[in-house]
């Protein structure tokens, strides 16, 4: 029997590239306060009001928050830092010991210069985008330690379709394919233990810049890009 | 006479620090007052709520320092989910707009009050000194004091500004405690707020960097707790104030 997993942000800007992913392996509900842009059944869904996802949450396996708003300097803390909050809440108060977490990467105003950054802290600064989730994350580590609620949380800067034909011109900084988050997304799922409880990963598909890696994901999911995308990128002298 | 707002200005700490500042104009900002009264012609007390941005503004326009006590206000529920959800959203979104409108009225000097008790989870065997990483349990009060003191230093790194912060220990006073078994986290209220007044002068705005080696950039971090013989948490603040309530203890600093 598939697990069941609830997705919270169902009709965002990631979780309807997801599914494909995911639809083969688990049962997943949908989640959300807009209708899904493919028509799927979408389970209404404040993540902002605990009782809403307290409720949702009830019989799950896992909870996934993709959920976000990034630039409203009232409402992003409401749902980013207080949702993550009533998401971690709903996970101790059921007993579910698996989260998938979501977050922007904290690093590139930081260390666009610099290379081989792989596990370096958050540089988050006061955008009202990076500093709620990087509050949310703080939320989610405390309440992973406190209850054993085994915690993923996936950084992103860019994401996109893989690439089809050959490219010309250089691939894009910080980025990840679809398949490839598909794939670490299944493994965060069924690993049985995340270290501390609470790791996060940037994600990038993308990594013959020498600067941006995957290499935590690789150490500790045991994730692997699904094909090597930069052969699309080749120069022809 | 310099000007200073003083945040949670109803609360016991906010009192002491207000007495504690007794050369500057201070204005205290709390959400409610209760029975809590104000007197004196250099202390002005305003009801508004850090997430009410015009009362924010307001409070902040021609201050010089903002000391942000981190105390929640008085009539907040004692228990429940409502008290948790106010204390996440007072320490999150306030501190927020709390700090964006001070560095828009043009101030440079922030305080923020922490709390040594993100040290819970570590055993009593560690020094635990400002280089550890807290590890804040899910109790609301003492992990909305983290996210706040999170919110603050944040602003230290994207703005000229010097942010100060205090993670402060169990508040007593000395004469309230005498007899009782030692607490290592005790720190006389007095203390405390002396401890505010020296950091509200400490200004690294000008500093280049966020971060320097020995707190020397526009942040700076410090436990603020009592000596005592065999401290458990260790740091700096004795050289912002030496305190002057030992509960007992009278030796030497090591």
């Amino acid at each position: 029997m598939k697990r069941k997993v609830l997705l919270l942000g169902g009709s965002g800007l990631i979780a309807p590239n997801l599914m494909a992913g995911l639809d083969p392996y688990y049962d997943v509900t949908l989640a959300d306060v807009k209708p899904h842009p493919d028509g799927r059944e979408i389970l209404t869904v404040d993540i902002s009001d605990y009782e809403q996802v307290r409720e949702a949450a009830t019989g799950m396996d896992a909870l996934m928050n993709w959920t976000v708003v990034r630039d409203d300097p009232d409402l992003s803390f409401h749902v980013n830092t207080r949702g993550a909050l009533n998401v971690m809440k709903a996970a101790a108060e059921h007993g579910i010991t698996k989260v998938v977490h979501s977050g922007p990467q904290y690093v590139r105003y930081y260390y666009d210069h610099d290379f081989d950054i792989t596990d370096v802290p958050r540089a988050t600064g006061v955008g009202y985008y990076v500093l709620t989730k990087t509050l949310s994350g703080e939320i989610c580590a405390a309440y992973a330690r406190a209850h054993q609620i085994h915690t993923a949380c996936f950084l992103f800067n860019g994401l996109a379709a893989a690439p089809t034909e050959p490219r010309r011109g250089d691939y894009p900084p910080f980025t990840v394919v679809w398949e490839d988050l598909h794939l670490a997304v299944r493994l965060a799922l069924e690993i049985e233990a995340i270290p501390d409880l609470y790791q996060e990963f940037n994600m990038t598909s993308y990594e013959g810049h020498g600067k941006y890696n995957s290499d935590k994901a690789r150490r500790i999911l045991g994730w692997e890009r699904t094909s090597d995308w930069e052969r699309f990128y080749r120069r022809e002298p | 006479m310099e000007r200073v707002l003083i945040t949670g200005g109803a609360s016991p700490l906010g009192g002491e620090i207000a007495a504690a500042m007794d050369d500057c104009h201070v204005r205290l900002l709390d959400e409610a007052w209760g029975d809590t009264t104000v007197s004196g012609p250099r202390v002005e007390a305003r009801e508004g709520s850090l997430v009410d941005e015009a009362a924010v503004r307001e409070a902040v326009r021609d201050v010089e320092v903002v000391i942000h006590t981190g105390d929640p206000p008085l009539d907040l529920p004692g228990i429940g989910r409502g008290r948790e959800e106010r204390l996440l959203d007072l320490a999150t979104r306030g501190t927020h707009k709390l700090y964006n409108a001070a560095i828009e009225a043009g101030v440079r000097r922030f305080v923020y009050g922490s709390t040594l008790e993100i040290f819970d989870a570590y055993p009593e065997t560690v020094y635990v000194s400002e280089f550890h990483r807290p590890l804040p349990t899910t109790e609301p009060a003492s992990l909305a004091r983290y996210l706040g003191e999170i919110t603050s230093r944040e602003f230290a790194r994207d703005y000229s500004v010097s942010v100060t912060t205090l993670r402060l220990g169990r508040m007593v006073y000395e004469e309230d405690v005498a007899g009782r078994d030692r607490d290592l986290m005790w720190l006389d209220w007095r203390d405390a707020a002396a401890t505010f007044r020296a950091a509200s002068t400490l200004d690294r705005s000008s500093e280049m960097s966020w971060c320097g080696l020995t707190f020397s950039g526009r942040y700076a971090l410090f436990h603020v707790c009592a000596p005592a013989e065999n401290p458990r948490f260790v740091g700096r603040a004795h050289t912002l104030h030496e305190p002057v309530h030992g509960f007992g203890w009278k030796g030497e600093r090591t």
